[in-house]
């Protein structure tokens, strides 16, 4: 229980220097949202005066005190472009990135682990053998060319999945594709190779001359394999989380990925400053949760 | 068994993948900077506008041409170059950092290891990608400003994975005895330490090559590339004429990958070979 608490506020302690660091890094930076609304004929007394109504003519000692005060209150203030909170943004983009980091993820793990034990269990055979070759290909077409390739095949070519915008079912199919493809064959990866180090060991081999099936080995094995399997899965969550934002725009998925990257081409502080708090603390949440899974599933591992 | 014959297939087939693309690479320097261009002005792909999208073979083009109508083979060679360049260049740099620091966070003392976990976790917080693009979009798109990002994001990976080899070689015997009879600190770094861990470093070097590449084309697809050449920002344009002229994605995807294959060949081949296990 010590252990979580202190291990809970140095994540705390984290993501407090994390929202700092982004909030200096980018008001620091060249490049002036105020000058970006009005254009390049306002006045000087135009840009003053919206200066002066968005706060940003208080020292940032300031705007830092008060950023961190609304923080605190959940609020993350009004996008400088869209005359909207960012939280009622944050809620309007999360379902489209949501449904899709969380279904590809998903898929993936399952995918990834069951084909990668499976090729483990058959080291050197056919079967292993081609997993490799596949999954060292698709690992090797990154998304944004994998995903023109998909719509070339089956929207263009084949002519059965819609090209972009967001919907209905037959909309998910392709982003989801094409975050499955790379997402599965990493894990693919990963598992067989845990499952080979983990199948040698003495306490397998103690199974072996008590004679148990090799399924029954074979599931027991997997379990031992799962925490370094969740792990990755976990890692992947932020390579998703990119990964939303090449897959979003290729797709147009009205999402988080293009509304951080819209953000950041405008310099639209509270909207980047809030997906990216918000997307750190779901980081922080799973690699909770993954460890909390791990415990339960290895006890070795609390030790 | 003896250490040549365990070199295994997917080092030879990575091996002569990753040469036919280093020979294509250097004959293209050698073309723009000596035949075609100079030093100060080197040759870059012409665009003639009537010659705009042919299909690969027409009129002489070997893979066809682009949307300003420049030759597809000399713009993905263009391509090539730069993006073996800087992914040599940002690896090398990550790696060296990264070695250096995870070197220190283990000798040096107790306030270089705290800052040095901290900043590593801080960085592996945020998916890299991101902060790529941030650091992009405040610095402008400039070559410059590409290697920053990229190794700023690069160098934590490296910091770990030496840190953890560093500690595993401090253990051992040999370091210990050097350490014993009165080693300097940067000899026993430059002359111990380092041999003992750069090949397992390797392995990461070359397999992280091929994420600066796509990472690079990552930022170029989303219009934050360092460069008009880079295969990302390729990619891109061909998206918008997937229509017309589908073989320009095909081809790009095709070169890239066949890049990228070798790259990951050539790290796992390597890792096997390291393994002591195998």
């Amino acid at each position: 229980m010590e252990k979580l608490i202190k291990k809970f506020l140095y994540s705390l302690f984290t993501i407090v220097l994390a929202v700092s660091a982004l909030f200096f890094i980018i008001r620091l930076a060249p490049g002036d949202p105020v000058e970006k609304i009005l254009g390049a004929e306002a006045s000087a007394i135009e840009i003053s005066d919206l200066r002066a109504q968005l706060g940003l003519d208080q020292s940032l000692i300031r705007q830092y005190t008060n950023f961190m005060m609304n923080v605190l209150k959940g609020e993350f203030g009004e996008s400088l472009f869209k005359k909207k909170t960012v939280s009622s943004l944050l809620s309007a983009h999360m379902p489209a990135t949501v449904i899709l980091a969380f279904t590809s993820i998903s898929i993936s793990a399952f995918i990834g682990t069951f084909l990668g034990i499976w090729a483990g269990f058959k080291n050197k055979k056919t079967f292993d053998n081609v997993g490799r070759i596949v999954s060292l290909f698709a690992l090797s077409f990154p998304i944004f060319s994998l995903a023109p390739l998909l719509v070339l095949i089956f929207s263009i070519k084949l002519n059965i999945l819609p090209v972009s915008e967001w919907g209905s079912f037959k909309h998910v199919i392709l982003p989801t594709l094409t975050l499955v493809i790379p997402l599965s064959s990493v894990l693919m990866r990963v598992s067989r190779n845990k499952y080979l180090e983990e199948v040698n060991v003495p306490w397998v081999q103690v199974l072996e001359a008590k004679g148990l099936s090799s399924i029954q080995i074979l599931l027991r094995v997997t379990k031992v394999c799962l925490p370094t399997i969740l792990n990755v899965v976990a890692i992947q969550l932020s390579v998703v989380l990119a990964g939303t934002m090449i897959t979003e725009t290729i797709f147009d998925i009205p999402g988080m990925g293009m509304l951080l990257f819209e953000g950041i081409q405008n310099r639209d502080y509270p909207v980047v400053q809030g997906v990216i708090i918000y997307s750190t603390v779901i980081y922080m949440l799973v690699y909770f949760l993954v460890d909390y899974l791990n415990e339960m599933i290895d006890p070795r591992i609390k030790s | 068994m003896s250490k040549r014959s365990r070199i295994n297939t997917e080092i030879k087939i990575g091996s002569l993948l990753l040469g036919t693309y280093f020979v294509w690479a250097l004959s293209w320097f050698f073309y723009s900077y000596i035949f075609e261009g100079s030093f100060s002005a080197p040759y870059f792909p012409a665009s003639d506008i009537k010659k705009e999208l042919f299909s690969p073979l027409q009129e002489g083009y070997l893979l066809g041409t682009d949307l300003y109508g420049r030759s597809l083979f000399q713009v993905l060679s263009a391509g090539l170059f730069y993006s073996l360049g800087i992914g040599l260049t940002i690896s090398f740099l990550s790696a060296g950092i990264g070695i250096v620091i995870g070197y220190l966070s283990v000798v040096g003392p107790k306030s270089v290891k705290a800052i040095s976990e901290l900043v590593t976790n801080l960085i592996f917080i945020f998916p890299s990608i991101l902060i790529a693009i941030l650091v992009m979009s405040l610095t402008g798109q400039s070559f410059s400003g590409l290697v920053f990002a990229l190794v700023v994001t690069g160098w934590p990976g490296y910091a770990r994975i030496s840190r953890g080899e560093t500690l595993r070689v401090m253990g051992l015997t040999y370091v210990e005895s050097a350490k014993a009879i009165g080693v300097g600190p940067f000899r026993l770094f430059a002359k111990i330490v380092l041999p003992a861990i750069l090949p397992f470093l390797l392995v990461h070097i070359v397999l992280g090559i091929s994420g600066v590449i796509i990472s690079e084309a990552s930022l170029g697809f989303l219009g934050l590339g360092g460069s008009e050449y880079s295969w990302g920002a390729l990619l891109s344009s061909a998206k918008t004429v997937l229509l017309e002229a589908p073989y320009m994605g095909v081809v790009l995807s095709l070169v890239m990958a066949g890049l990228i294959i070798g790259l990951n060949l050539v790290g796992d081949g390597l890792r096997d070979y390291l393994d002591p296990k195998s």
